[in-house]
C-alpha cells in the first residue's frame, strides 16, 4: 500500500486567495463549480419555495392562496427553475465540472475561459428568467411553453419574453460547457486512460455532453422562431398564415427528450461511484454498462414524439416513437441489475450517500416502470396532462436524480471542502426526504388515476381528491424541512466539521488521490494510468501481483518544475454581460442591445488573443492520450453542434415550402444568376483560404496573409451580394412578415450570413495580429487552422442552402 | 513530440496547392452543372435526386480536402460525421412527421 498524501495546508487548496475578485475573474474549474453549486443550491430553494406555496394552494379544495395567475406563474417557474437551474446545472456545472478533470487525470478543463465564460453566461440567463418576478411578470404557460399560448396576442405581457430570452441566453451556456467538458474528456485523459479505463461518472457525463451539443441546436432555433415572432411579427407558429403550432412541438422536444436524460446520465454516473465505493467491490459489468451508457445516449434522441401522441401524429409515427421509448427500457435495466449485481457480497457501508443511492434505485425504476405505460399510445392518451404523469417524472428527476445529486454532494463535498458532513444529520436528512418524497408524489398516482388534471389551481371538495392532496402537502413540508436539515448540515461541515483527510471512502478513482481540498493544479505529476480504478490498485495493488507496464504517452508531460496555470480573466464576465444586454436590450431599447453586442466582440476577441499568447498553456494543449490539438478538437466538436442548428433551419424551410397563403414564392422571386456568382465568391474563398493555412504552415507568412486578406475580400464580397439581394427582395414587397417563405428564407439564410460575418471579423483579427507579428507563429498557425474550419463549415452549409433554396426553388412542395 | 517540433515538422511537409486548386476547379464545374441541371425540367422527378448528389459531392470535396478529413485524424471524422449523420436523419424524420399531418396522414 503506498502512502497517500497529507492533508494540505488551507493555504495551498483552491479555494483560498483572491478575494472577491478572485471569484469574480477566476478560470479554475473547482472554484467554477463552487460557483455554479452556489447558484444551483438558491435556485433550488426557489424552486422549492414555489413548490410548496403550490401545494399550499392545493392542500383543501377551493383554496385561495394563489390566484389562477399567480398558480400558473409558480408551476412554470417551478418547472422552469428545476430543469434549466438546478437539475442540469448541478450535473453539468458542479459535478462534471469539479470531478471530471480529477477523475482523468488533468489539471483544468480543456478551455478553462470558456468555462468561465458558461458561469456568467448561466447566471445571467438566470437572473432573465427569474426578473419578472420584480415587475409581476413572471413566465406563465408552463415550462415547454407550448405554441400558440406563447404567441404576443394570445400572451401580450413581457412574461414569456422574460422566459423565451432567458432560456436563449442560459441555452448558449449549456452548448459552450458541454462542449468545453466533452474536449476535455477526448484530449485531456492522463497516459493510460483508454476509453475502458475511464470511471463510469466520466462515461456518463460525455454521453450527456454529446446529448447537449445536439439537443440544444433545435431548442434554440424554436425560440429564435418564437422571439421572432414576439418581437418581429412573423408567424411561425400561427395557423392564420398556413403555419402550425406542431412545429413548436417538435423542436422543443426534440431538446425535451435527450434533456430527461441529460439530467439523468450524471445521475447514472455518481451511482456507478457511490455503489461500487461503499461495497467495496469493483462494478460489475463495466463494458456493458459503458456501452449502455452510449446506447441511452443515441436512443434517447429518437424517442422524442412520445410526448406528443395525444397530438395525433398517426398510426406509423405512434408505433415508431412507441417502439423506440420501449427499447430504452433495455439499457436503463442493465444499469439497474448491474448495480444490484455490484452490491451482492459486498461489505456494504451504509453512509448517507450510500443510502441515497439506494432510494435511487428504488424509487428511479419505480418511475421507469410508470415510464414504459406512457410509451404505450392508448395508455399514454388516458395519462396525458393527469396527476399521473406528474407523479411519474417526480420519481424520474427528483426520486431519481435529484436524489443521486444529493448522494453526490455527500460523497464529493469533503474532496470539495475538505471537512466530512455530520452522518447524523445527514441520515436525518436522508429519512425525512425519502418520506416526503413519496408521502408527496406516490398520491399522485392515484389521483391521476382518478381524473384529477395537472396544472389545475383549484378543484371542488366533491371529486374525491381531498385526502390525497392533503397527503401530498405533507410531503412536501416534510421534504422542505429534509432541505433545511441538509443546509444546517453543510453550514456546520463548513464552519467546523471533521477534516476529512484526501480519502475518506477508501475510493478507487483519481480524485482521492489528491489533497482535500484540491490544490489549484490538481495533480504536481501527471498520472499514468495501467488499469480501471487506478487509485484502487495504487493502494491494494494489481490482480496476481504483477504491475502492469506504464503507458506510453502521445505527447511529452512535462518535466518537474513550475506548474503553469492559466492566469484569470475579467473577460468571461464582462462577454456575458454584453451577450445579456444584446438580448434582453431588445426588450428595452435596441440602443442597449448593440451596445452589448459591441461589448461582446470586443471582449470576445481579446479574450481570443489573451488565451492564444498565454505562453506556457500552449504546450497542454496536443492530449496526452491522443495526440490531438485540444482546440482543433474544440472547433470540431462546435461543428458537430451547428450542424444540428441549421439542420433544424433548413428542416423549417423545408416544412413550409409551398404553404403560403399570398405574396412571393421562390419559384417567383429567387434570381439564380446572382447567387450563382455569389456562391461561386464563396467557394472560392475557401481556396485562398486553405492556401492561406497552407502558406502559415509552411512559414510563408507573407503569402499567408495574402491568401487571408483575399478570403476576407471574398467573404465580404459575399455579403455585400446577400445585401444586395435581400434590398431587391424587399423592394419586391418580400419581407420578414409577408409569408413563410419570407420568414423562413431570412431566417436561414440571414443566419447563414450572419456566420460568414463573424467569419470575416475573426480572419481580420487574425491578419491584423500576423500583420503586426503579434502572434508567435505556433500560436498564428493553429489559430489560423481553426478559424479555417470554421470557414469552411459555413462554406459546405451554403452548398446545402444554395442547392435546396435556389436550385430546387420550382419544386412545389417538400 | 512538443508544437514547435510539430511546426518545424510541418513546414517541410509538401504543399497541397495542386491539390486545393483541382478541388477548386472540380467545386466549380460541379456547380456549374448543378445550375445548369436546374433548368432541365424535362428531368422531373430525377431532379431533385441529381442535385443531392452533385452537391453531396461539393459538400464532400470541401469537407474531405479543405478541411482536411482526408489528412487528418480519423478522431475528428469521429466526431463530424455522426453529428452530420444524425443531422440529417433530423431533417428527414421532421419532414416525414410534418408532410404526413398536413396532408391528414
Amino acid at each position: 500500500m503506498v502512502a497517500l498524501p497529507k492533508q494540505i495546508e488551507v493555504e495551498e487548496s483552491y479555494l483560498h486567495g483572491g478575494g472577491i475578485l478572485g471569484w469574480l475573474t477566476t478560470i479554475d474549474h473547482k472554484r467554477i463549480a463552487v460557483l455554479y453549486g452556489v447558484t444551483t443550491l438558491f435556485f433550488f430553494l426557489v424552486g422549492g419555495v414555489e413548490a410548496l406555496l403550490m401545494r399550499t394552494q392545493l392542500a383543501r379544495p377551493d383554496n385561495t392562496v394563489l390566484s389562477a395567475y399567480l398558480y400558473n406563474e409558480m408551476f412554470t417557474m417551478h418547472g422552469t427553475t428545476m430543469i434549466f437551474l438546478v437539475v442540469m446545472p448541478a450535473g453539468l456545472g458542479f459535478f462534471s465540472n469539479f470531478v471530471v478533470p480529477l477523475q482523468i487525470g488533468a489539471r483544468d478543463v480543456a478551455f478553462p475561459r470558456l468555462n468561465a465564460l458558461s458561469y456568467w453566461i448561466f447566471l445571467f440567463g438566470a437572473i432573465v428568467l427569474n426578473i419578472g418576478w420584480f415587475h409581476n411578470l413572471s413566465p406563465d404557460a408552463g415550462w415547454f411553453g407550448y405554441a400558440n399560448l406563447t404567441e404576443r396576442y394570445y400572451s401580450p405581457g413581457a412574461n414569456l419574453d422574460f422566459w423565451s430570452l432567458g432560456l436563449l441566453i442560459s441555452g448558449v451556456s449549456s452548448v459552450l460547457s458541454g462542449l468545453n467538458l466533452l474536449t476535455t474528456v477526448i484530449n485531456m485523459r492522463a497516459p493510460g486512460m483508454t476509453f475502458m479505463r475511464m470511471p463510469l461518472f466520466v462515461w456518463s457525463v460525455m454521453v450527456m455532453f454529446v446529448l447537449i451539443l445536439v439537443a440544444f441546436p433545435p431548442l434554440t432555433v424554436g425560440l429564435i422562431f418564437l422571439v421572432l415572432d414576439r418581437f418581429f411579427d412573423t408567424h411561425f407558429y400561427r395557423v392564420v398564415a398556413g403555419a402550425t403550432p406542431l412545429l413548436w412541438q417538435h423542436l422543443f422536444w426534440l431538446f425535451g427528450h435527450p434533456e430527461v436524460y441529460i439530467m439523468v446520465l450524471p445521475a447514472f454516473g455518481i451511482m456507478s461511484e457511490i455503489v461500487p465505493t461503499f461495497s467495496r467491490k469493483p462494478l460489475y459489468g463495466y463494458p456493458a454498462m459503458a456501452y449502455s451508457t452510449a446506447l441511452i445516449g443515441f436512443l434517447s434522441y429518437g424517442v422524442w414524439a412520445h410526448h406528443m401522441f395525444a397530438v395525433g401524429m398517426g398510426p406509423v409515427a405512434d408505433s415508431a416513437f412507441a417502439l423506440t421509448s420501449m427499447l430504452i427500457a433495455i439499457p436503463t435495466g442493465i444499469k439497474i441489475f448491474s448495480w444490484i449485481a455490484t452490491m451482492w457480497g459486498g461489505d456494504l457501508k451504509m453512509k448517507t450517500a450510500f443510502l441515497y443511492a439506494l432510494a435511487f434505485i428504488v424509487q428511479f425504476t419505480a418511475g421507469g416502470l410508470s415510464g414504459i405505460m406512457h410509451a404505450q399510445p392508448p395508455i399514454d392518451l388516458q395519462q396525458t396532462d393527469s396527476y399521473f404523469v406528474v407523479a411519474h417524472f417526480h420519481y424520474v428527476l427528483f426520486g431519481g436524480s435529484a436524489f443521486a445529486l444529493l448522494g453526490g454532494l455527500y460523497y464529493w463535498w469533503p474532496k470539495v471542502t475538505g471537512r466530512l458532513l455530520d452522518e447524523r444529520l445527514g441520515k436525518l436528512n436522508f429519512w425525512t426526504m425519502v418520506i416526503g418524497f413519496n408521502l408527496t408524489f406516490f398520491p399522485m398516482h392515484i389521483l391521476g388515476a382518478e381524473g384529477m388534471p395537472r396544472r389545475i389551481y383549484h378543484y371542488a371538495p366533491d371529486m374525491g381528491w381531498n385526502l390525497m392532496n392533503l397527503l401530498a402537502t405533507i410531503g412536501a413540508f416534510t421534504m422542505a424541512f429534509s432541505a433545511l436539515i441538509l443546509l444546517i448540515n453543510m453550514l456546520k461541515s463548513i464552519r467546523g466539521g471533521e477534516l476529512s483527510g484526501p480519502d475518506p471512502w477508501d475510493g478507487r478513482n483519481l480524485e482521492w488521490k489528491v489533497p482535500s481540498p484540491p490544490p489549484e493544479y490538481n495533480f504536481r505529476e501527471i498520472p499514468l494510468v495501467r488499469a480501471r480504478d487506478q487509485f484502487w490498485h495504487d493502494k491494494y495493488g494489481y490482480e496476481g501481483g504483477a504491475t502492469p507496464a506504464a503507458p506510453a504517452p502521445a505527447h511529452p508531460l512535462e518535466e518537474g518544475g513550475a506548474i503553469h496555470m492559466p492566469a484569470p480573466s475579467i473577460y468571461p464576465i464582462l462577454i456575458a454581460a454584453g451577450l445579456t444586454m444584446g438580448v434582453v436590450g431588445m426588450m428595452l431599447w435596441i440602443r442597449v442591445a448593440v451596445c452589448g453586442a459591441f461589448l461582446t466582440a470586443f471582449c470576445a476577441i481579446a479574450m481570443g488573443f489573451e488565451y492564444a499568447n498565454a505562453g506556457a498553456e500552449d504546450e497542454k494543449q496536443i492530449g496526452a492520450a491522443t495526440g490531438l490539438d485540444t482546440r482543433k478538437v474544440g472547433v470540431w466538436a462546435f461543428i458537430g453542434s451547428e450542424s444540428l442548428f441549421f439542420a433544424s433551419l433548413i428542416a423549417t424551410y423545408l416544412i413550409y415550402k409551398g404553404k403560403d397563403l399570398g405574396g412571393p414564392t421562390a419559384e417567383t422571386i429567387l434570381e439564380v444568376g446572382l447567387t450563382t456568382t455569389t456562391t461561386f465568391i464563396l467557394l472560392m474563398s475557401s481556396l485562398t483560404m486553405v492556401l492561406a493555412q497552407d502558406s502559415f504552415r509552411r512559414g510563408d507568412r507573407s503569402w499567408g496573409l495574402r491568401w487571408l486578406i483575399a478570403t476576407i475580400i471574398l467573404g465580404s464580397l459575399f455579403l455585400g451580394g446577400q445585401a444586395y439581394e435581400f434590398d431587391s427582395f424587399f423592394r419586391k414587397g418580400l419581407t420578414l412578415q409577408t409569408n413563410l417563405f419570407g420568414q423562413t428564407f431570412y431566417t436561414m439564410v440571414g443566419f447563414h450570413g450572419a456566420h460568414v460575418t463573424v467569419g470575416v471579423i475573426i480572419l481580420l483579427a487574425l491578419a491584423a495580429a500576423s500583420w503586426t507579428g503579434w502572434f508567435e507563429r505556433r500560436h498564428r498557425d493553429i489559430a489560423v487552422e481553426c478559424a479555417a474550419l470554421y470557414w469552411h463549415f459555413v462554406d459546405i452549409v451554403w452548398i446545402v442552402i444554395f442547392s435546396i433554396v435556389y436550385l430546387m426553388r420550382s419544386v412545389a412542395k417538400a | 513530440m512538443n508544437s514547435q517540433a510539430q511546426t518545424a515538422e510541418a513546414a517541410h511537409e509538401p504543399s497541397r496547392t495542386l491539390a486545393y486548386v483541382v478541388v477548386a476547379g472540380l467545386l466549380a464545374v460541379l456547380t456549374a452543372m448543378e445550375v445548369w441541371v436546374s433548368y432541365i425540367h424535362a428531368l422531373g422527378v430525377v431532379l431533385v435526386p441529381l442535385l443531392v448528389v452533385l452537391s453531396g459531392a461539393k459538400f464532400a470535396l470541401v469537407v474531405l480536402f479543405y478541411m482536411h478529413l482526408h489528412y487528418d485524424s480519423w478522431a475528428f471524422s469521429v466526431i463530424f460525421v455522426p453529428a452530420l449523420m444524425l443531422a440529417m436523419t433530423v431533417v428527414v424524420i421532421l419532414l416525414f412527421l410534418m408532410i404526413r399531418f398536413f396532408e391528414g396522414f
